[in-house]
């Protein structure tokens, strides 16, 4: 039942500059251990999936904003991917360079950056 | 695009498992990151389907809206080139693809390469082509995309969730204060996130080697869950929880919750505690017993340990107590977050105020449900109504069913303890649209249950307490007023999940007038366990230990008495052999002893169970006492022995029913209306006793069991173990995440209740929907630890005992409950069965339980009609007087004895058990601790069955002080063997005056010529005047001639001729040479004790002969020689000429 040894140790803190979302994280980079042939396309902030039994699966929790360099989650109230990593800031400044999908997205999106506390416990 | 792959590659198909298969060869291989035949790789081609028929749909969508498209796309690079002047060209793609979106990449280059070269050579193979291989890459990455999404989700979910908790903005201080002082006090109301949130923070600023208490085992496992899960260590074990029977602890747990009776258990063996660097304290202000002590010996090892920290978590009640207690320590008060509560004052008018014999009026409850539906039409909120106890629930439940049967808009639901635990459960199912749950709880919903969705709470006002009287050692379950305290957290269930209303049948002056905080429980039970507890913890005088809030000295005292009554402390109250045992052993002192004397006397497996059985709430459940087909099922399991007993045969049956039909346990138990858990627990418990047994030496380990097992077995073994863990952890996933909705008919099937039947149906009718989907997570957890056919070997050993073992078994159950002791009232026979009588020492007028055995027949009891014999006394004398040993006595309207269990021929049993046995000269009379009064007519047998029993009684005592000596079992401890004499006695309780004037008092050393130099009968006990009662003290327990009615105090007088049944001695003697003759003169073939100490104390005939005054000159023909001998020691040398 053990996981200890392959939890990974964190490597740091990693807290989202938009949404102040804060969490260990065990890997930055664009290589997890144990993804064999799966690469990441950008460098990221990654930690073991909590959620998941398996103890090899990986967790993507944010990146760094490529216009910006803000450090930002990858919850779709923060960034975007598209090619690269963008925090909705940005596109938001430069949204006319985005595709209409994208744009059309974000429109419907209102700029609601305080999300509602709706806990239950 | 589909097309165009269906026409090229005609024999593809993405459905057939073939092609998958080919596909899986890819993507999916044993050293991939997703497995094929993985959870994940069912789960990806479930999402591929989804997939392709999602982008089929699009693809149509796009074709027909073609044309608007490219107009749309000319005006957009038309916009985008004027946006790319002022700023920063960011260089996307012109197209629109979702594959940008995704931050994957899968590289399976050295694969498609291998691939492609064969796929050139088999061109019109059935192989994946390019296309094929493009198409599952694509699918893939969205598959990984959509994964992290979802875990993504549920981490911002979570962190969103603790972020809003009232004590999240305390986090920081709350961190700051543990580090600079040693006692922390956070006080906050329920729902401010403490329990869960304060042991997170110490962790994440790191700290570790966390311990955080809790008065109930349920919240332990809860709280490690749901924290585990919040700390993102859920398949981790870096939290813990550890209970009586399990643990998820590991050497890298750094945050463990336990309850408060175990870490007390690890502070006695580890003083200092070492292993914990920060203790949490949870809900101090509940005021428990062990959470009280518990505060008491952490205040004095907090001078040992200055690193150590502590933390006090607590309701907003009586904070200034806590925070002065640790010598001001600093208190963090966060707010809890309820909705307004709107109070409402509705006090029962005095005609429908219930008097004391009448039952609870229902009106005032009634129109409370009557107000809702009016007021409150529409809606959803649930009603909790609060009264002191289970017969008040059922009839304000059996009232309200009756308007909710009517109105349609209610299901009514009971809560309480003795409810089986399904039962329990169904308080927080759903009700469906526009029904209202209205749940009758006892004051368990006060603290230890909580129900979401509550907005209205009814408050009686009223709560029943066990309050426990030190003078006669007996419990009472009486009904108070609450307190203040209890008071509003009764009002703060109704503001949990939206604004409430509570309504107080009880006026303000009377609320004004409530104490301000219940008695803590130490004020209120007994303390016999505590104090041993604190004596083998080496804490001193438990007088002088600087509790909270001492209890009163009378109950500690009571205590102190009570434990040198069992042996437990010597004359000076230091532990002794028996006691450093029993306060090993984490149950009540009754039932340890009755667990060593087992030990000792070979009876363990039997003693094991009883003292399970005895330890846990009866399995038998009381609602389903009237069904009459549980009744009939029942029966065989009955015992007329008493209820322990029907335990043990209940126990050892439902043993052989596992054994043979594992899972259908379930059902046999519902049928009987049993609650099967229970008996799990029982299980446990006895596994759990028997392992201290053998770490005390009282028990030899397993011979070799595992040895005997072949190979083949231990790996069916194995593997049926490793599929039992698989079960376990698919059940533990998916637990709690489903709530059942409830029918309207619920509640009336609970309504009639009172007869089981809605439990059976309501149940059965959950075994069905559950049948497909969930396993029976107690019967895996019992084959996880338990091997069925060694508990079958232990259940066949205590059930095929021969009489002389029942009859020891007995009289270890016996031993174990006195002096809890209860006479039948004289005319009993001529009673009904529901008013039968009984009397102990300090209480008339006990009645039994209703559901003991003996309550539905008590004609077992009944003393047989007396043999038509002139005895010379109105009293009749019979060989089969009864008298029962009882568990807990319990007082309500009437002292209650629960589980009570007939007490063996009692006689004997009294003579072996009891503290003090006096007598009158000729032994026809004896007193039993100074109420019960045996009398026999016939001289001779009265001291033959005396000197027997006390014969008997030193063989006990000797063979149980070896057994204890040495802490090994020896090979054969020769258990003795109790006496069955048929002897015809009466046996009354003394009137007050009687007891009063039992003894002759202290005597000027008059008469009694033998008694200077009287032998020893007992091992290092020195016959001599009694200086309380007169007459001779004999023993530790027995004083001879010292009843004031002794007809002659001149036992010179009381000669009388007497034959050895074992020699040929003849003379005459009085009473007391003769029980000495007969100490000493045993049988033929009896052997002596082989671990008799040589070192002269002993009563034995070699090294008492010069001191005697019994010895006379013998002179032996054989040897021509005069001898000074005892008669005994003159047999002896006779026989040596033989
Ligand atoms: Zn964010
Ligand atoms: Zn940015």
């Amino acid at each position: 039942m053990e996981l200890g040894g392959t939890e990974g140790t964190p490597r740091g803190l990693f807290t989202c500059e938009l949404c102040e979302l804060t969490t260990p994280f065990t890997y930055y980079g664009q290589k997890p251990p144990n993804t064999r042939a799966i690469v990441l396309l950008e460098e990221c902030y990654v930690m073991r999936d909590p959620f998941c039994p398996e103890k090899e699966k990986f967790l993507v929790l944010g990146s760094t904003c490529s216009l910006c360099r803000k450090t930002v989650c990858v919850s779709a109230d923060c960034s975007l991917f598209y090619t690269k990593r963008f925090c909705l800031r940005c596109v938001r400044e430069h949204l006319d360079q985005f595709p209409p999908q994208i744009q059309a997205e974000l429109r419907k999106k209102k700029p609601t950056e305080k999300t509602s506390d709706l806990a239950s416990s | 695009m589909e097309t165009d792959r269906r026409r090229d590659s005609r024999s593809w198909d993405w459905d057939s498992p073939q092609c998958r298969a080919q596909l899986d060869e890819v993507f999916f291989r044993p050293q991939d990151y997703i497995r094929a035949g993985s959870q994940e790789h069912r789960e990806f081609w479930t999402f591929f389907e989804r997939f392709q028929r999602f982008k089929g749909k699009r693809d149509m969508a796009l074709s027909k809206a073609g044309s608007d498209a490219l107009k749309d796309e000319s005006r957009e690079s038309k916009s985008r080139k004027k946006g790319a002047v002022g700023s920063v060209d960011l260089g996307l793609p012109k197209e629109y693809d979702a594959r940008y979106r995704i931050n994957v990449s899968v590289c399976t280059r050295d694969v498609e390469e291998r691939l492609g070269g064969s796929d050139r050579r088999r061109q019109t193979s059935s192989g994946p082509g390019k296309e094929e291989i493009a198409t599952c890459r694509l699918t893939l990455l969205h598959f990984l995309d959509f994964c992290q999404r979802q875990s993504f989700g549920k981490l911002a979910k979570l962190r969103r969730e603790q972020r809003s908790l009232p004590i999240f903005q305390y986090r920081d201080r709350i961190v700051e204060l543990v580090r600079t002082h040693p006692v922390v006090v956070v006080a906050g109301d329920t729902g401010c996130g403490k329990s869960t949130q304060v042991p997170q923070y110490l962790l994440a600023s790191g700290f570790s080697h966390i311990a955080c208490t809790q008065p109930r085992r349920i919240a332990c496992i809860s709280l490690a869950k749901r924290v585990s899960f919040e700390s993102l260590n859920q398949y981790g074990s870096k939290v813990g929880y550890q209970i009586r029977f399990e643990t998820t602890r590991t050497p890298v747990t750094k945050l463990l919750f336990l309850t408060e009776g175990l870490l007390l258990r690890q502070i006695q063996q580890d003083a200092e505690l070492g292993r914990y660097q920060v203790l949490i304290v949870d809900e101090v202000h509940e005021r428990h017993l062990h959470c009280d002590f518990l505060l008491g010996v952490l205040r004095s090892l907090l001078r040992q340990r200055p690193d150590l920290r502590l933390v006090l978590m607590s309701a907003t009640i009586n904070i200034k107590l806590f925070s002065s207690y640790f010598h001001s320590a600093p208190v963090l008060q966060v707010p809890g977050r309820l909705f307004p509560i709107q109070v409402i004052y509705q006090p029962i008018p005095p005609e429908e105020q219930p008097s004391r014999s009448e039952k609870l009026d229902p009106r005032p409850y009634l129109r409370v449900l009557q107000g809702i539906d009016q007021r409150y039409p529409r809606g959803r909120g649930d009603l909790l109504l609060f009264l002191s106890g289970v017969a008040e629930i059922s009839t304000i439940q059996e009232a309200c069913q009756t308007y909710a049967t009517h109105t349609r808009r209610w299901i009514v639901l009971p809560l309480h303890s003795t409810l089986s635990l399904a039962q329990q459960d169904k308080v927080f199912d759903i009700s469906p649209p526009g029904v209202r749950k209205c749940i009758i709880s006892t004051n368990i919903a006060e603290t230890s249950v909580t129900i979401d969705g509550v907005r209205f709470v009814v408050d009686s006002g009223k709560v029943k307490e066990m309050s426990f009287d030190p003078k006669a050692k007996m419990q009472r379950l009486q009904e108070f007023w609450i307190s203040r305290a209890s008071s509003e957290q009764r009002k703060g269930r109704a503001g949990r999940t939206g604004p409430g209303v509570c309504y107080r049948l009880y006026a303000e002056s009377d609320y004004e007038a409530f104490a301000p905080y219940a008695v803590p429980e130490i004020h209120r039970v007994a303390l016999d366990s505590l104090v041993l507890q604190m004596k083998s913890m080496g804490l001193g005088d438990p007088r002088s230990f600087v509790f909270i809030d001492p209890p009163p000295a009378a109950s500690i005292q009571t205590a102190l008495t009570y434990l040198k009554d069992q042996g437990a402390l010597d004359s000076h109250g230091e532990l002794t052999a028996i006691g450093k045992l029993l306060a090993q052993l984490p149950v009540d002192v009754v039932i340890g002893k009755m667990l060593v004397l087992g030990s000792v006397f070979s009876l363990v497996e039997p003693v094991l169970t009883l003292a399970a059985a005895l330890s846990v709430q009866s399995p038998y459940l009381r609602s389903a006492q009237h069904n009459p087909d549980c009744a009939t099922a029942r029966q065989p399991l009955y015992s007329n022995q008493g209820d322990p007993f029907t335990l043990l045969n209940t126990f050892n049956t439902w043993v052989q029913v596992k054994a043979e039909r594992g899972g259908g346990s379930r059902k046999w138990c519902r049928r009987r209306g049993l609650e099967e858990q229970r008996l799990y627990e029982m299980v446990n418990l006895r596994r759990q006793f028997k392992e201290l047994l053998k770490s005390h030496g009282l028990l030899e380990g397993e011979q070799g069991a595992p040895c005997r097992q072949d190979r083949r077995q231990r790996q069916q073994r194995f593997s049926e173990r490793r599929k039992l863990h698989q079960l376990k952890r698919d059940h533990d996933l998916q637990e709690g995440m489903r709530r059942k909705v409830l029918r309207l008919e619920e509640g009336e099937e609970g309504a009639a209740s009172s007869g089981s039947e809605g439990e059976e149906s309501g149940r059965g009718r959950r075994g069905k929907d559950e049948a497909g989907q969930s396993v029976d997570i107690q019967e895996v957890k019992f084959k996880l630890r338990h091997s069925v056919t060694e508990l079958q070997e232990a259940a066949g050993a205590s059930q095929d005992l021969s009489s002389r073992q029942q009859a020891l078994l007995k009289l270890v159950l016996c031993r174990g409950l006195y002096p809890q002791l209860a006479l039948p009232d004289e005319h009993n026979a001529t009673r009904k069965d529901s008013e039968q009588i009984f009397h102990t020492r300090n209480k008339q007028g006990v009645v039994i339980h209703p559901t003991s055995v003996f309550a539905s027949d008590p004609e077992v009891l009944h003393v047989p009609e007396p043999e038509p014999r002139e005895t010379g006394s109105e009293k009749p004398e019979s060989s089969k007087h009864q008298l029962l040993a009882f568990v807990t006595l319990l007082e309500t309207n009437k002292p209650t004895s629960a589980t009570a269990s007939e007490c063996p021929p009692c006689r004997s049993a009294l003579l072996l058990v009891s503290r003090s046995v006096d007598t009158n000269a000729d032994c026809t009379r004896v007193v039993v601790d100074g109420w019960l009064e045996l009398t026999l007519s016939d001289a001779d047998s009265a001291l033959r069955s005396i000197s027997s029993a006390l014969m008997l009684r030193a063989d006990w005592e000797r063979l149980l002080q070896a057994q204890l000596r040495n802490s090994a079992p020896s090979l054969d401890p020769a258990p003795p063997r109790p006496p069955c004499l048929a002897v015809s006695y009466s046996l009354r309780r003394l009137g007050g005056l009687e007891a009063q004037n039992l003894y002759v008092g202290p005597q000027p050393a008059l008469g009694l010529p033998d008694a200077p130099a009287l032998n020893p009968l007992f091992v290092g006990m020195k016959a001599e005047p009694h200086p309380m009662k007169g007459g001779l003290r004999v023993s530790s327990f027995f004083t001879y001639n010292c009843l004031s009615d002794s007809k002659d105090l001149y036992s010179e007088c009381m000669r009388t001729f007497w034959s050895c049944p074992h020699c040929d001695f003849y003379m005459p003697l009085t009473p007391l040479e003769r029980m000495h003759h007969e100490a000493t003169c045993r049988p033929a073939g009896e052997l002596q004790p082989k671990d008799e100490p040589e070192d002269g104390t002993a009563a034995s005939s070699k090294s008492s002969s010069s001191s005697s005054s019994l010895t006379r000159v013998y002179h032996c023909d054989v040897c021509d020689k005069d001898l000074t001998l005892t008669s005994t020691q003159i047999l002896k040398h006779k026989r040596q000429h033989l």
